[in-house]
């Protein structure tokens, strides 16, 4: 054998040497000189970090009945890249996923590498998907918000968006409270998807939402709504709205606007229903407004109590001819007759001798032109021209309620000031909030003003009484107790402001009870009722609710007040 | 050392299985409980009770009178048939807007 040439073996040589150099500079440069960016890349491929969702917190009533509340749910995902089988895929996924075959197929051939194909998904479901295994599908960890009660409050409520974000009501009020704050897991995972031991695995674990405690008490606000169901059927009302509320601290107890909604499927509502009218739509109060005119006259002093005035049926009034809802001949009328009997002249007459000037501060002092600050979205300051712009018909129609306009909310708050001895208290949905921890953080006690001393309230509540007891709201007794309260029938402006709407009119009643120590204000509002008249359509109304949250409430009679000096007959 | 190596190694492996098994339980756990509460929510609302008792053939009484025992509050104490009387000295008949509608 020869042995092989030194030159080849020299070549092999410096070949394997290159090649060794080659080998040892390249680890040098992935081991020394890249290290460090490659040592981030492997990392980055397998850690992973996912946002761990903020459990939202629930809106309770006031006795933590639960009126919303959030349970976990997936949302389902396809990878239209990943997904080989569409129709076989979309077979199987339809009854699930309650949407149909074609359109999960034209979902699954779409482009792109992200669709959904359901939102907020509840568990169940979502852990038999899981277990089909389908290529291209997957779920993603979020959370339903459920409404227990279906309807009941869904207009103070409101409801959140399928991204979990309030949109209407307390929902989007309390948005930043409800929420929480987010958290996320960062941890190393192997190819299979498996935790690494000893890997990176931290947490920064979310923080719940607190729980909003309203005022509402869940079974009276039920009463509330059947009764204003009941009223607007019977009356063929366009739609009504009722609130009842705790005059001692001015807590609303009930408030609801017909036609309501169901926010579990709030989709398929009209969003004219998501409106909680009784704070954010503004109304004219009609003759429940003269409750102001008389609380203002008696505080000013502007007529005795006793005194008499001359009340014909009609009267000019600037370019106007103002009148009483019904003919009647020249009557003599105390201050109680005019309230009880619901003089539209008579209130005019006293508004003569108050004055402008002291009706627009009493107006205010008693809330209207101003939102009330109740704290919920979108509350409307109701609407009320500022002095300098009355007209010389303001003074007069302003006596009776018409040419301003309030808030169902306004207008009890009215009331409730007159039931609290003359001091207004500022209205209040939420009571306070529940924290992760469980304890009630509640809100500060809300701000009061004196408006009228409590002798005038003692008066105007007199009033009431003899409205109820032998005035226009007979309709409104109720057999054990004596109820204050006062009728309403308001003409409807036109939308462009150029007057009234012909032979349309919104009816009121609004009262509370006992008139000597009153526990509860109610108002009952309809909007174009059969029977016209708050004391024919919309008393009724009160009175069902006003038994219910007797019963509810465990009211107790009181004191009887007397009624008030009157020169027309009573009984 | 080796083994003793592995073995802590195996160990620590056990462990952060079981701690991953009893956190996905925790966590049904709570889904579970959080189910729950939204079940005995819709059971327990006015209106689903309201409409069970209606399936059922009860109804509110048309005309509702709540009675107060005796002592129970400070007037009417037996009361609720009494029909409200004034107690004004000025109750004098006459003729005058007592028949009108309300406004």
């Amino acid at each position: 054998m020869s042995r092989p040439p030194a030159g080849r073996l020299v070549a092999l040589f410096a070949l394997m040497a290159f090649a060794f150099g080659a080998i040892s500079v390249r680890l040098m440069v992935l081991q020394v000189s890249q290290a460090k960016e490659l040592q981030d890349r492997g990392f980055d491929q397998r850690v992973r970090t996912i946002d761990l969702p903020a459990q939202r917190g629930q809106i309770l009533d006031r006795n933590g009945a639960r009126l919303a509340l959030s349970t976990p749910a997936d949302d389902v995902y396809a990878d239209p890249q990943l997904v080989d089988d569409p129709w076989g895929t979309a077979t199987r996924l339809s009854p699930l996923l309650d949407v149909g075959v074609p359109d999960l197929v034209h979902a699954m051939t779409s482009d792109g590498t992200f669709v959904y194909l359901a939102r907020q998904l509840g568990r169940d479901a979502s852990d038999r998907i899981q277990r089909l295994d389908l290529p291209g599908i997957g779920l993603l960890p979020t959370s339903r918000r459920s409404y227990p009660a279906g309807p009941l409050a869904s207009q103070v409520l409101g409801f959140v968006g399928t991204d979990g974000v309030g949109l209407t009501g307390l929902e989007l009020g309390y948005q930043d409270v409800l929420a929480g704050t987010p958290g996320e897991r960062t941890h190393e995972l192997g190819l299979s998807g498996q935790a690494i031991v000893g890997g990176v695995d931290e947490e920064r674990a979310p923080i719940a939402g607190a729980s909003v405690v309203t005022t509402i008490d869940r079974d009276l606000q039920f009463q509330a709504q059947a009764a204003l169901e009941q009223a607007v059927m019977e009356q063929g009302a366009r739609g009504g709205t009722v609130i009842v509320m705790d005059p001692r601290n001015a807590e609303v107890l009930a408030m609801v606007s017909y036609p309501w909604f169901d926010p579990n499927t709030f989709e398929d509502a009209p969003s004219s229903t998501f409106r909680n009218r009784a704070v954010t739509d503004a109304y004219e109060p009609g003759s429940t407004n003269k409750v102001i005119t008389a609380a203002a006259a008696i505080q000013e002093r502007a007529i005795p109590l006793g005194m008499r005035l001359l009340v014909p049926w009609t009267m000019p009034v600037g370019d106007y001819v103002i009148h009483d809802s019904h003919s009647h001949g020249i009557m003599q009328m105390t201050l109680g007759d005019i309230v009880a009997e619901s003089s539209n002249i008579g209130a005019v007459k006293v508004a003569d001798r108050l004055g402008a000037s002291a009706l627009a501060t009493y107006l205010a002092r008693f809330g209207l032109g101003h939102a009330t600050g109740v704290g919920f979205p979108g509350e409307s300051n109701g609407i009320m021209l500022p002095l300098d712009q009355w007209s010389d018909t303001s003074l007069a129609t302003m006596a009776y309620g018409q040419g301003i306009a309030a808030t169902p909310l306004q207008m009890v708050s009215v009331y409730s000031t007159i039931a609290n001895d003359g001091r207004w208290v500022q209205p209040t949905l939420v009571r306070g909030t529940v924290g992760p921890d469980g304890t009630l953080d509640e809100h500060a006690a809300a701000p009061t003003r004196r408006v009228v001393s409590a002798e005038t309230a003692r008066m105007v509540t007199q009033m009431l009484a003899y409205a109820v007891e032998d005035g226009t709201g007979t309709n409104a007794q109720i057999l054990g107790y004596q109820v204050a309260g006062k009728t309403g029938t308001a003409r409807i402006p036109t939308g462009d402001g150029s007057g009234y709407l012909e032979g349309q009119y919104i009816a009121s009643f609004i009262g509370y009870l006992p008139a000597g120590d009153p526990s509860v204000v109610v108002a009952a509002i309809l909007d174009r009722p059969a029977a016209v008249y708050g004391g024919l359509a919309a008393a009724p109304l009160f009175k069902r609710v006003a038994l219910a949250a007797i019963a509810r409430l465990g009211i107790a009679p009181a004191d009887r007040v007397p009624l008030p000096p009157h020169a027309l007959p009573v009984g | 050392m080796v083994f003793g190596i592995v073995v802590v190694n195996v160990l620590l492996a056990q462990t952060s299985f079981r701690i991953g098994e009893a956190e996905r339980h925790l966590e049904e756990l709570s889904e579970d409980h959080l189910e729950l509460v939204r079940e005995q929510a819709t059971l327990s609302a006015p209106g689903r009770i309201s409409a069970w008792a209606s399936r059922h053939g009860m109804r509110l009484p048309d005309d509702i009178r709540i009675l107060h025992a005796p002592g129970s509050g400070p007037g009417e104490p037996t009361g609720a048939d009494t029909p409200s009387s004034s107690t004004d000295p000025n109750g004098t008949k006459g003729s005058g807007a007592k028949g009108d509608p309300p406004t």
